[in-house]
C-alpha cells in the first residue's frame, strides 16, 4: 500500500507541474478574448439580474457597456433583433412547459406545441431568405461568434426533444399526437382505474382482476416497440404501471415449482455418473502394445564390435 | 553445418563411385547387401539376429516371438504412435527434379510466384466464406432453439410446468450435440475437437492421418455448427483455424482426391514442402477470419510453425489473413444487410473499447499481474483437470457410440444447470436501451426487467463474452458472476475433448471474462471513490486474456490476436504482461493444452529445442540400426519383400554401394522414399523392360505428384513372379545427396537439423561414410524431459 500511495504522491506531483505550466502558457490569450467586445457583452449578460433570457433590444444594458455601440453596418438589424426577441420568449415556454413536464415524464404530450413555435422561429432566423432590407439573420445571429449562443441554446433543448423520441408520439404535420399514443393513453387509463378499484384490500384480487387489462396494455406497449412508435411519456408510464404491478401489488409470478425442477434437474445430473461408472465397469480398458526399443545397447555393442573387427 | 556439407559432398562423390561400379552390379544382381555376413557367427548372436530383420525401428515379428506376447499398458502421455509418420519436408532433388528445372523457362518461374499469390488468395477467400457460412448457419440454428425454449419458459411460467421447458431445453441440445457427435464419431474421428494440436503438429512436420481432408472439413463445418446451436460449452474459433488449413491444403493441389476431380492446375504444388507454406496460410487465414486478427494470424502461424520459414512467406500469408478477414466481413454486411459496412471483421466480435472510463492508469498494471497469475493457476487446474478426465475417455469411452452418448449427456448435462442456475437466480436487472439482449428471460423478475443469469447462461457464448466486456457497471452482481465462473469452468473443462468439433478459445474467454468482472466489481467496491477507474469491462477483458493465456499458453500471437480483437492498441502492454505472468505460472505446474493433447495423442512432437541436459547422447545411442538398405540396382523382388513387411512400415532406404573389401555395410550414395518405390512399382520402371521397350515413356516428376498424397499401399500393386526377378535402377530417382551426420553427432545438433530443415530421415555413418544407421523423428521426439531427468518415451502399436 505504501508504495501506491508513493506513486500517487508522484503522479500527482507530475500532474499539478503540469498544470501550472499549462496555465501560464494560456494566459495572455484568455486575456485577448476577454477584452474583445463579444465577450464584455456576454460579462454584461451574465451581471445583469434579469430574466435569464437576453433581450438585446433594452438600451438600457448598453449603458453598463464599456465600448460604445459599432458603426452601422456592423450591428444587427432591427428586424434580427426583433426575431431574436421573439426565439427568447419561445424558448422560454417552452423550457418553463419541459420543466413542469418532468416527472412523471409528459414532456411530449405537453410540450409538442410549444416545441413547434420554437422550431417555427428558428427556421425563420436560420433560413437564408432575406429579410426585409435584404439582410440575412443566420450569419448575423447564429454564426457571428465563436459561442455562437443561439445556435448552442436550440441545439441543447433539440438534443432532449431528439433523446425523448417525441417525434414518434406527435404527427408532425398535423400538431398532435399520434392515434396510436392516444390508443395507449386510453388503454392505460383503464388499467389505471382498475387498480384503483381494487386497491383497498386484498391484492391478489387485484392481481387476478385486473390481469387482462393489464396484459392487454403489455401486449400492446410490446407491439409499438416493435414498430418504433414509442416516446419517452410512454415508456415512462408504461415502467411506473409496471412496477405497480409487480413491486407494489406483488403481481409477479411466484416461484412454485421447486420440487419439480431439484427433481428433473437432479435426475439429469445422476445420468453422467451412470454413464461414467458404466463406461469404466464395462467398457474394455483400451491398451497399447508396447513395442521395446532396444537399439541404444545393440547399437553400442555393434559399433564396439565393428571396431574389434576392423 | 560444415559437418554435413562434408559428409553431403562426400556422399556424391560415393555416388560417382557407384556410377562407375554400375555394370558389374547389373550382372551380379544377386550380390549380398545386408550384413549376412555376421548372421553365421555363432558368437555374435546378438547382432546376427538384429541385422537378419530389415528394421530401423526396432520393431520385429523376430522380437516377439523371441519375448513371447507384447507387453500391454494403458495409455498413458508417455507413448509414441507408430501410427504418426513424418512429412517429406526435405526436397529429394533427385535427377527428375534437376531435369525438370533445367527446363522450366524464366516465365515459368514467374507463372509459379504468381500463382503462389493466387492460391493464398484464394485460400483467405474461401476460408472467409465458411467462416461466414458457420456464424450465419450458428445464428440462425441457435436463434430457432433459443426462440422456441423461450416461448416455451414464458408459456410456463404462467400456468406452471417449467420443468417441461427444462426438459425440452436439453432434449433440443442434446439432438443438435448428437448430429454433431454422429458424423464426427462414426465418419471422421480427425474433426473432433478444435484441431489446434492436429494443425500444430502438421506444421510441425508430423503427417497426422487424414487431417487435411475434403470430408474432415465438412465435418468439421458441421459438427461446429451443431456444437455451438447445441449450447454446449464451446466456440467456433477454434476449428476455424483447422478449417482454413484443409482449405489450404485443398485448393493448392488443385484437386480434390476425395471427389476424384483433378483440375490440372497447380500440379507443382504436389509435395509437402510446398502444401505446408500453404496450410500455413491457411492457418493464419482462419485465425484471422476467427478472430478478425490477420496480423494474429500470421503470428500464430508463426509461432506454431517457425522452424520453416521466410520473408516472402509471411507476406503471402499476410496477403492470406486479410483476404480471409475482408471476405468475412463483406458478406457478413451482406448479410447484415449494410452492404459496405466493414465492421465486423472477425466471428468473435469484442466490440469497441474506447470510452474514457476503459483506458487504464499506471497503478493498475500490478493489479493486472496479478490477475494474470490467477489466470495461469486456473488455467493449470483447468488443463490438469482436462488431463486426467481425457486418460479417462481415451482409455475408456473409446467406442464410437460411447463417445456420441457421452456428447449428448454433456449437451442435456450443460442445459440442465444453465436453466437451474437461471432458476434459482434472484439477480434481476432493468433492460437497458441501448443493451441489445437478444432473449431476455424474465421468469420471476418483475416485469420490465429480465434474469441477469439468463444473459449469461441463455446466449450464445460469444455474445455472452461481449455482454460481459460491455454492459455498464451494474449488470450483474457478484453472486451472479462467481456462480457463473464455477459452473462455467467446470462445463468447459468437462467439454473439452469430447468427441465433438470444437473449440476452447471462447470459453475461456467467457470464465475469465466473468472473474474478471468479478474481480473489477469487487475492486470498485473496496477503493474509495473506485468507480472512475475500475471499469468492470476492462477487468473482463483483462481476466479473458488472462483465463486464455493460462489455458493454451500461446505468447506473442494471442497477445496480437487480443489486441486486434479488441481494435485498441493501448492494451497491447497489459495484456502482454498478463499473458506473460499467466504463462510463467502456468508452465510451473502443466503444460498448455494444446501440449498436453498433443502428448495424449502420441504424436512424435519435436518442440523448438533438444530437451536440456541431453548433449551426452549421441547419434549412435539415438539411431535406429541396422538400416534396411537398397542397391542402387535393386531387385524388384527383395524391394516388394521389404516394402510389403508389415512389422516394419519404413519410409525411407538409404541407396549404398557395396564396400568391395568389406563385409559391413555399403557406402551411402542416395536415398530413396517409399512412396518414390511405389510408383516406380506402379510404373513397372525395370531395367529389363526399358531395354526391351527402348520407347517406354521416360518417368517424370509429374507421375510421382499425380500419386500424391495418397500413394497406394504396396498390397495394391501386383508383381508377377517373372517381374521379381527384375532388376531396378534407383540412381535417377534417389535423393543422391541425403543429410548425414557421424555417429558422435550430439543429441541436440540432430535435433537442431530435424526442426530447421524438416528432415525426415538422417543417416548416421561411420567414419567411412557406410550407413550405420537412421535417425527418425521418433527417435529424437522419444527423449523429453520429466521429473527425474531425461526420460525415455515407449513406442507402441495404437
Amino acid at each position: 500500500m505504501y508504495i501506491f500511495q508513493v506513486a500517487a504522491l508522484l503522479i500527482a506531483l507530475l500532474y499539478y507541474g503540469n498544470a501550472q505550466t499549462s496555465t501560464v502558457a494560456v494566459n495572455p490569450t484568455i486575456l485577448g478574448s476577454e477584452l474583445s467586445a463579444d465577450g464584455l457583452k456576454q460579462l454584461a449578460a451574465a451581471v445583469a439580474p434579469q430574466s435569464p433570457v437576453f433581450h438585446p433590444s433594452r438600451g438600457s444594458y448598453f449603458s453598463l457597456n464599456l465600448l460604445s455601440a459599432f458603426p452601422e453596418d456592423l450591428e444587427v438589424s432591427d428586424y434580427c433583433v426583433e426575431l431574436l426577441a421573439i426565439f427568447g420568449q419561445r424558448y422560454s415556454t417552452y423550457v418553463n412547459c419541459l420543466v413542469s413536464a418532468a416527472r412523471p415524464v409528459k414532456v411530449c404530450q405537453n410540450c409538442y406545441g410549444t416545441h413547434d413555435n420554437l422550431m417555427e422561429i428558428y427556421t425563420n432566423i436560420s433560413s437564408d431568405q432575406m429579410g426585409p432590407g435584404n439582410v440575412s439573420c443566420r450569419d448575423s445571429l447564429l454564426r457571428s461568434d465563436r459561442l455562437m449562443l443561439v445556435f448552442l441554446l436550440y441545439n441543447n433543448l433539440e438534443d432532449i426533444w431528439t433523446g425523448s423520441e417525441c417525434n414518434s408520439c406527435v404527427s408532425l404535420g398535423l400538431h398532435s399526437l399520434t392515434n396510436d399514443t392516444l390508443y395507449f393513453m386510453a388503454t392505460l387509463n383503464q388499467s389505471l382505474r382498475c387498480f384503483e378499484k381494487f386497491q383497498q384490500g386484498n391484492h391478489s384480487a387485484l392481481c387476478k382482476e385486473c390481469k387482462a387489462t393489464y396484459r392487454g396494455l403489455n401486449e400492446l406497449y410490446s407491439r409499438m416497440e416493435k414498430n418504433r412508435t414509442l416516446c419517452i411519456d410512454i415508456e415512462d408510464s408504461m415502467n411506473m404501471t409496471r412496477r405497480l404491478w409487480s413491486k407494489n401489488f406483488n403481481c409477479s409470478f411466484p416461484r412454485a415449482e421447486n420440487v419439480p425442477v431439484i427433481a428433473v434437474s437432479s435426475f439429469m445430473l445422476f445420468l453422467p455418473i451412470i454413464f461414467y461408472l458404466s463406461s469404466f465397469l464395462h467398457s474394455e480398458q483400451k491398451k497399447r502394445k508396447l513395442i521395446h526399443p532396444k537399439r541404444a545397447k545393440s547399437n553400442t555393442s555393434l559399433v564396439n564390435i565393428q571396431d574389434r573387427l576392423s | 553445418m560444415a559437418n554435413i556439407t562434408k559428409k553431403v559432398s562426400w556422399s556424391s562423390r560415393g555416388d560417382e563411385s557407384g556410377g562407375g561400379e554400375r555394370t558389374p552390379l547389373l550382372n551380379g544382381s544377386e550380390e549380398v547387401r545386408y550384413t549376412r555376413q555376421f548372421s553365421g557367427d555363432g558368437g555374435m548372436f546378438h547382432i546376427g539376429r538384429l541385422s537378419t530383420v530389415d528394421l530401423e525401428e526396432d520393431m520385429t515379428s523376430d522380437e516377439d516371438s523371441v519375448r513371447g506376447c507384447p507387453k500391454e499398458i494403458p495409455h498413458n502421455e508417455k507413448l509414441l504412435s507408430l501410427k504418426y509418420e513424418s512429412l517429406d519436408y526435405d526436397n529429394s532433388e533427385n535427377q527428375l527434379f534437376l531435369e525438370e528445372e533445367r527446363r522450366m523457362s524464366f516465365l515459368g518461374f514467374k507463372c509459379l510466384e504468381i500463382s503462389r499469390w493466387v492460391i493464398c488468395g484464394l485460400i483467405g477467400f474461401l476460408t472467409g466464406l465458411i467462416a461466414c457460412c458457420i456464424d450465419i448457419a450458428v445464428e440462425n440454428l441457435a436463434g430457432v432453439k433459443y426462440f422456441v425454449v423461450k416461448q416455451n419458459i414464458e408459456k410456463f411460467t404462467e400456468v406452471g410446468g417449467l420443468s417441461i421447458s427444462l426438459i425440452l431445453w436439453a432434449v433440443l441440445n442434446s439432438a443438435f450435440v448428437m448430429v454433431g457427435a454422429v458424423i464426427v464419431a462414426f465418419f471422421e474421428p480427425g474433426a473432433a475437437g478444435s484441431g489446434i494440436p492436429q494443425i500444430k503438429c502438421y506444421l510441425n512436420g508430423v503427417k497426422i492421418p487424414r487431417v487435411v481432408r475434403l470430408k474432415t472439413l465438412v465435418v468439421k463445418v458441421c459438427g461446429v455448427i451443431c456444437s455451438v446451436a447445441g449450447g454446449l460449452a464451446v466456440g467456433k474459433e477454434g476449428p476455424m483455424i483447422h478449417s482454413g488449413a484443409v482449405v489450404a491444403a485443398g485448393v493448392s493441389q488443385g484437386r480434390s482426391t476425395s471427389l476424384k476431380k483433378d483440375f490440372k492446375i497447380f500440379e507443382y504444388f504436389r509435395r509437402d514442402t510446398e502444401k505446408r507454406d500453404f496450410v500455413s496460410a491457411g492457418a493464419a487465414a482462419g485465425v484471422s477470419a476467427a478472430f478478425g486478427a490477420p496480423v494474429g494470424g500470421v503470428l500464430f502461424s508463426l509461432e506454431e510453425g517457425a522452424s520453416f520459414w521466410n520473408q516472402m512467406l509471411t507476406w503471402r500469408i499476410f496477403f492470406a489473413s486479410m483476404i480471409s478477414t475482408f471476405t468475412l466481413n463483406f458478406f457478413l454486411s451482406i448479410y447484415n444487410k449494410k452492404p459496405g459496412d466493414l465492421s465486423s471483421p472477425g466471428l468473435i466480435n469484442f466490440g469497441r473499447f474506447e470510452s474514457d472510463s476503459v483506458a487504464y492508469n499506471l497503478y493498475e498494471i500490478p493489479l493486472f499481474i496479478v490477475m494474470g497469475a490467477v489466470g495461469g493457476l486456473l488455467g493449470a487446474l483447468f488443463n490438469i483437470l482436462n488431463y486426467w478426465l481425457t486418460i479417462f475417455r481415451i482409455r475408456y469411452v473409446h467406442r464410437p457410440c460411447l463417445q456420441v452418448m457421452e456428447a449428448m449427456l454433456v449437451a442435456a448435462v450443460t442445459a440442465t444447470v444453465s436453466f437451474a442456475m437461471i432458476y434459482f437466480s434472484n439477480d434481476c436487472q432493468p433492460l437497458g436501451p441501448d443493451q441489445s439482449e437478444d432473449y431476455p428471460l424474465q421468469l420471476f423478475c418483475a416485469d420490465g426487467e429480465y434474469n441477469s443469469m439468463a444473459t449469461a447462461f441463455f446466449n450464445t457464448p460469444e455474445r455472452s463474452v461481449r455482454s460481459l466486456f460491455h454492459n455498464p457497471p451494474g449488470s450483474y452482481n457478484p453472486l451472479t458472476l462467481s456462480l457463473f465462473t464455477l459452473t462455467y469452468f467446470f462445463l468447459a473443462c468437462w467439454t473439452y475433448g469430447l468427441t465433438v468439433s470444437a473449440g476452447v478459445f471462447i470459453p475461456s474467454l467467457l470464465i475469465g471474462a466473468a472473474w474478471g468482472r468479478l474481480f473489477g466489481i469487487l475492486l470498485a467496491s473496496i477503493t474509495p471513490n473506485g468507480s472512475i477507474w475500475a471499469d468492470p469491462g476492462k477487468y473482463a477483458l483483462i481476466g479473458a486474456a488472462a483465463q486464455l493465456g493460462g489455458i493454451v499458453r500461446m505468447t506473442l500471437s494471442l497477445t496480437v490476436i487480443m489486441v486486434e480483437a479488441t481494435g485498441n492498441v493501448t492494451y497491447g502492454l497489459p495484456i502482454m504482461l498478463v499473458l506473460l505472468t499467466a504463462k510463467i505460472v502456468g508452465d510451473y505446474f502443466v503444460e498448455g493444452l494444446y501440449d498436453i493433447h498433443i502428448k495424449l495423442q502420441s504424436v512424435p512432437f519435436l518442440h523448438l529445442e533438444a530437451p536440456a541436459t541431453s548433449h551426452w547422447l549421441t547419434a549412435r545411442e539415438v539411431m535406429g540400426a541396422p538400416v534396411t538398405c537398397f542397391n542402387r540396382i535393386e531387385k524388384v523382388g527383395t524391394i516388394v519383400d521389404v516394402l510389403s513387411n508389415t512389422s516394419t512400415n519404413h519410409n525411407g532406404f538409404p541407396v549404398v554401394v557395396p564396400v568391395a573389401a568389406s563385409d559391413d555395410m555399403g557406402k551411402i550414395c542416395g536415398l530413396i522414399l517409399r512412396s518414390q518405390l511405389i510408383v516406380l512399382l506402379k510404373h513397372k520402371v525395370f531395367v529389363e523392360l526399358a531395354r526391351s521397350r527402348l520407347t517406354q515413356r521416360k518417368l517424370q516428376l509429374k507421375d510421382f505428384r499425380d500419386a500424391y498424397p495418397r500413394f497406394p499401399p504396396i498390397q495394391s500393386i501386383h508383381v508377377s513372379q517373372d517381374e521379381r526377378e527384375c532388376m531396378m535402377d534407383l540412381t535417377e530417382f534417389m535423393n543422391p545427396t541425403p543429410y548425414t551426420v557421424p555417429q558422435e553427432t550430439s543429441l541436440p545438433r540432430v535435433f537442431k537439423l530435424f526442426r530447421a530443415l524438416g528432415l525426415r530421415h538422417l543417416v548416421v555413418v561411420d567414419s567411412e561414410n557406410r550407413v550405420v544407421g537412421l535417425v527418425t523423428r521418433k527417435d529424437l521426439a522419444r527423449y523429453h524431459m520429466g521429473k527425474h531427468g531425461l526420460e525415455e518415451m515407449q513406442l507402441a502399436q495404437t
